[in-house]
């Protein structure tokens, strides 16, 4: 009793946040947070509120069908499980449709979501995101509360669309900001972008730029629309602006001058059944992964996964060593 | 769960009252237009490899078992995988997005209905009939024109009617390489979750009318064509 104890205000006084209740509670959960800490090493315990852990429902966090989500999900999978959490990883093999009716069904409680998008989605497209992160964030907490769901705090980490051209083009016309676009070029991207307020309305509407008759339907910032670009199918490809294709081709994100591209800063979103049991520990280790991720360095870890074939599980935990987010 | 069941219906009905989603560049007759293009266009190459080939093998009553097996793994391989792993090749060799890697896959799952049921359209030919042929001076061609095609006639409009349908019908798939065609309302629809689920429905019932069409319309040529048959 008295052994278990001084480990566990020594993690109460680190993580200021703990409230008093949650460790009175913790009592009762002797058999896996004993399990949990015998499962990290004693150093990790030190930094991270490891032993504090309340009994509760395991975090299934839900990546979508793409490298950076899955990234995502091993970064806060993996610093999660440090700290004691009890945590599974489930691939949806799909995109944002599937992550809500997991939560739906209860098949996650986490998600790596993305601030802008999501709030786009859950309001039916009612085009109230904005590119103010705070004030999109607040908007969609007020989506997710009806949904039993709550948005932790945005990452500076911003993968919002971009417009993007290859350099060959960038220089042939002198384009550098979406303004320099013109109604005869090709553009090529998710299929939704016709309807999508950020996407072909978005353009004609703040860009007075109409690509309606030369758009062609591809995917969702994904291989098809890589390859239109790269073999001159398209002129302007919407990819996604952490992309590490980008990088790696060498292609001009052009710059969005008129601020049509909503924020789209990482956003974990979980279920309140989660913030309930787990309390601000919680709440206080994902906000400060979130904070230590930035656009660059999640750029270059898509591209370690996306172009260097490194495994997503792999790379998340290379950057929360180099961050010191898990020892 | 009936609420969402009803409001799909309502959303899509609604859909298809909107006079501004049925013009335009993707509104819902260009987009049939394109639906029927690519399937017209995958019919006659696929007729074009499937009949006369058919219709030589069974003609010459060549053993059949080695061709039927290879070109019925057609309909065995699925029209996505074919899709998704042509577009690469289509955009090297600049035959562009869309159309030709949606065109390949349909003339895949189009030949093996048309080629089997030419085949076994002229193989069915009674032995005797062909004998009786040749036997009142009918050249090989003759033969194969006034006898043997006649006779197979009924089951290669089949085979070309079960072909039309099929291809119609998964021609939907072009949209997820680019091909705009109606498929498109439903993969766009799908990115857009619970409200594009109307837009899906819109997607799925024009395509399946279209298919109806195509094999109610081909139903009427098969009756004119073989008035003694009915």
């Amino acid at each position: 009793m008295t052994i278990r104890r001084i480990p566990l205000l020594a993690a109460a006084a680190l993580v200021l946040a703990v409230p008093l209740a949650a460790c009175g509670s913790d009592d009762s959960s002797s058999e896996a947070t004993t399990a949990a800490a015998g499962a990290t090493t004693a150093e990790a315990t030190g930094s991270e509120a490891t032993g504090s852990v309340p009994d509760g429902p395991t975090i299934s966090i839900g990546a979508q069908d793409f490298g950076e989500s899955a990234i995502l999900a091993e970064i806060y999978g993996q610093a999660l499980e440090a700290a004691g959490y009890p945590v599974s990883q489930e691939a949806l093999g799909g995109f944002r449709d599937l992550v809500f009716a997991a939560f739906e069904s209860g098949d996650i409680n986490l998600t790596p979501e993305y601030a802008a998008s999501a709030l786009e989605f859950l309001n039916d497209f009612a085009g109230e995101a904005t590119s103010d992160p705070a004030a999109t964030v607040a908007l969609l907490q007020t989506q997710l509360e009806s949904r039993g769901l709550v948005a932790f705090e945005p990452s500076p980490a911003v993968d919002s669309n971009s417009f993007v051209v290859t350099a060959e083009t960038a220089e042939r016309l002198g384009l550098e900001n979406v303004s320099d676009l013109t109604a005869d070029l090709r553009l090529g991207g998710p299929a939704d972008c016709p309807d999508n307020a950020s996407c072909l309305p978005g353009l004609l509407s703040t860009y007075d730029l109409d690509l309606s008759e030369n758009f062609t339907p591809l995917d969702g910032g994904g291989p098809l629309t890589v390859a239109a670009l790269d073999g001159g199918e398209i002129d302007v490809a919407i990819l996604f602006s952490t992309d590490g294709t980008i990088a790696d081709k060498g292609w001009v994100v052009l710059k969005d001058d008129k601020g049509l591209i909503n924020a789209d800063n990482i956003v974990p979103i979980g279920s309140q059944e989660l913030v309930d049991t787990y309390g601000d520990a919680l709440a206080t280790l994902i906000n400060k992964i979130s904070a230590s991720l930035d656009t660059a360095e999640l750029t270059e870890l898509n591209r370690r996964v996306g172009i260097e074939l490194e495994d997503a599980d792999a790379v998340a935990l290379s950057w929360l060593q180099a961050e010191g987010l898990v020892s | 769960m009936a609420a969402t069941v009803v409001n799909t219906i309502s959303g899509a009905i609604d859909f298809l009252l909107t006079p501004e989603n049925w013009t335009g560049p993707r509104g819902i007759l260009a987009r049939t237009q394109a639906q029927i293009w690519i399937s017209v266009v995958s019919m006659a190459m696929s007729a074009a490899i499937a009949i006369p080939a058919a219709v030589w093998l069974a003609h010459r009553r060549r053993v059949p078992n080695l061709s039927v097996a290879m070109v019925n793994l057609g309909r065995a391989i699925p029209s996505f995988a074919i899709i998704v792993l042509i577009f690469p090749f289509s955009i090297r060799f600049g035959f562009g997005l869309g159309f030709w890697p949606t065109c390949v896959a349909l003339v895949i799952i189009g030949v093996p209905p048309m080629f089997t049921n030419a085949y076994s359209g002229v193989a069915s030919t009674p032995r005797d009939m062909v004998e009786a042929a040749s036997g009142i001076g009918m050249t090989d061609h003759q033969v194969l024109r006034k006898v043997e095609l006649p006779v197979a006639l009924p089951l290669l409009i089949t085979g070309v009617r079960i072909a039309a349908v099929t291809i119609v019908a998964t021609a939907t798939l072009g949209a997820i390489v680019g091909y705009d065609c109606l498929g498109t309302y439903i993969v766009s629809g799908l990115r857009r979750g619970e409200s594009g689920r109307p837009e899906v429905l819109v997607g799925a019932v024009l395509v399946a009318l279209l298919a109806l069409s195509v094999d109610l319309i081909l139903d009427r040529v098969e009756r004119r064509m073989t008035p003694w048959n009915t």
